[in-house]
């Protein structure tokens, strides 16, 4: 009886911190403390999804919010306050421009709240008929089978989008050198002794984390979108303390494995169409290795671009030092 | 309640204080410096006795050592992040002179 | 046993919350950054208690991951050139 008070302060006191969190973070005016307020936000964010009992998100939120948002708000906080002396400060929104905005924006969450209150629970959904087919998939774990089998096409559009955000930012670039560094590297200010050998650990502990996830999207919740934040992340560590350094041109090896994940997605789905009934269908009993091929592929083709989007860079090359 | 239950609980209790006790350094130290050794120090001891607590509930050794592992992982990285912020407030304070490494 | 589980995560989650007061009120950016990190302790001890008390063993993996990665902040925000950061936040 009494664990059930605590859970339920305990939920309470979390969606109240969550919207506090957020209210704070957008209305703010300090802008470090906002972007410090929205690494916290994440952690919470986590616990949410834990009690929610959505696992696979709490691993996505952990690997993307600790690993590598909250890196690339603090580059971009570095590179906005360098460049404050030449800019001005950017003029306030008018008064009754802001009471507008905040009226419709308001009245328009209401009216969609009214009508998902009045909506009828539908019998049968998606949801459950994905459960009931669990074992036509090949994996035991419900999110991967959904991802990778049922609704394969969405998935593959996703990585695409990936793809396509990466080669947008990189025709929109300039020589960005923010997310270096930063003076570690210059002779008179030598990197912190301790951070050495925490890169001899954590590499290593990373690329373990990341097959460990990887291997286990079958059968409990991970997969590839998990893995491949946590190798990013591990980019990002690498291109913070310089041991990989930008360079303008992805490698040969860069570019295929920028578009290995799509090539052999869309592949094994074409080949779908003449091996088993219809285009992004798995021949039968081969499910669960295509899946995993599939996954290893997408791993490397999610790692690959968000690293160099942080990174701001078309390729990298291995720092000798 | 079986002698374990009691055990870990001791462990559990033992931690939230430990966790209680860093929040309070980190609101009440005066120094940036104080307010790091404080927490650092306290609410990892914290987490270890929590892991501790939970371990010798855990159903498996592998569950175990698990939490053991992550215990290990947050050691690691609040040493080295610790170190790092010490440092950069010394730089900071200390205008553009060297700071020690 | 539950009880204490689920007490105790409430009880951490209060002081994260009580914690978020050096957040706010700083005065210098890293004491912002260490209360974020003493968050970072919390949540995986969080964590791993809902992990035993919700019977979920994924949740152990998340708190392995934010272990894992929470040094990533601490490096960047390293990074932060130290000469504005210290005429703006003093």
């Amino acid at each position: 009886m009494i664990e059930q008070w605590f859970l339920w302060g305990f939920d309470a006191l979390l969606a109240a911190g969550l919207i506090s969190l957020a209210y704070q973070i957008v209305a703010g005016r300090h802008m470090f403390r906002s972007v410090v307020l929205f690494i916290v936000f994440g952690l919470l964010m986590a616990i949410a999804w834990a009690r929610l009992a959505a696992p696979d998100l709490a691993l996505a939120e952990a690997a993307i919010g600790a690993g590598l948002t909250g890196a690339l708000l603090l580059s971009a906080y570095r590179s906005l306050i360098t460049d404050e002396q030449e800019s001005s400060p950017p003029s306030a929104v008018p008064r009754w421009a802001a009471l507008l905005a905040g009226c419709l924006a308001g009245g328009l969450v209401a009216g969609i709240g009214w009508v998902v209150v009045g909506l009828q629970s539908p019998q049968e959904t998606a949801g459950r008929l994905a459960l009931q087919n669990l074992a036509d998939s090949g994996v035991d774990n419900p999110v991967t089978a959904v991802l990778l089998n049922f609704r394969s096409i969405d998935t593959l559009g996703e990585v695409v989008v990936l793809l396509v955000a990466f080669l947008a930012a990189r025709v929109v670039a300039q020589d960005i050198n923010h997310a270096g560094p930063g003076d570690w590297l210059r002779a008179s200010h030598r990197e912190p002794i301790l951070v050495g050998p925490l890169i001899s650990f954590i590499a290593p502990m990373a690329l373990l984390v990341t097959g460990y996830l990887l291997w286990a999207g079958a059968h409990q919740p991970g997969g590839a979108f998990q893995a491949g934040a946590v190798l990013a992340a591990l980019g990002v560590m690498l291109r913070l303390t310089g041991r990989l350094r930008p360079t303008t041109e992805p490698s040969l090896i860069e570019r295929s494995a920028l578009v290995g994940g799509v090539v052999l997605f869309s592949a094994i789905g074409l080949a779908g169409a003449g091996l088993a009934s219809a285009v992004l269908e798995y021949p039968p009993g081969w499910d669960y290795g295509l899946i995993l091929l599939i996954e290893t592929a997408l791993t490397i083709s999610i790692a690959l671009p968000l690293t160099l989007l942080f990174s701001g860079s078309g390729g990298f090359r291995r720092e000798v030092r | 309640m079986s002698w374990l239950d009691v055990l870990s609980a001791v462990l559990l209790i033992s931690g939230g204080i430990f966790f209680l006790t860093g929040t309070v350094g980190m609101l009440r130290f005066s120094s940036c410096y104080s307010r790091l050794h404080a927490l650092t120090k306290a609410d990892n001891a914290g987490l270890g006795l929590i892991a501790l607590g939970l371990m010798v509930q855990a159903e498996s050794l592998w569950v175990a050592l698990k939490i053991l592992l992550v215990w290990a992982l947050a050691l690691l990285a609040a040493t080295v992040s610790a170190h790092l912020i010490a440092r950069f407030s010394l730089r900071v304070d200390r205008g553009t002179q060297r700071a020690p490494p | 046993m539950e009880n204490i589980y689920t007490g105790l995560a409430l009880f951490l989650l209060l002081n994260l919350l009580a914690g978020l007061f050096r957040v706010y009120h700083g005065p210098s950016a890293a004491d912002r950054m260490l209360a974020a990190l003493l968050f970072g302790t919390t949540t995986v001890a969080v964590l791993l208690l809902l992990a035993q008390t919700m019977q979920e063993p994924a949740l152990r993996d998340v708190a392995l991951l934010f272990t894992l990665l929470a040094a990533v902040i601490a490096i960047a925000f390293t990074r932060l050139p130290r000469r504005s950061v210290g005429r703006s936040e003093r």
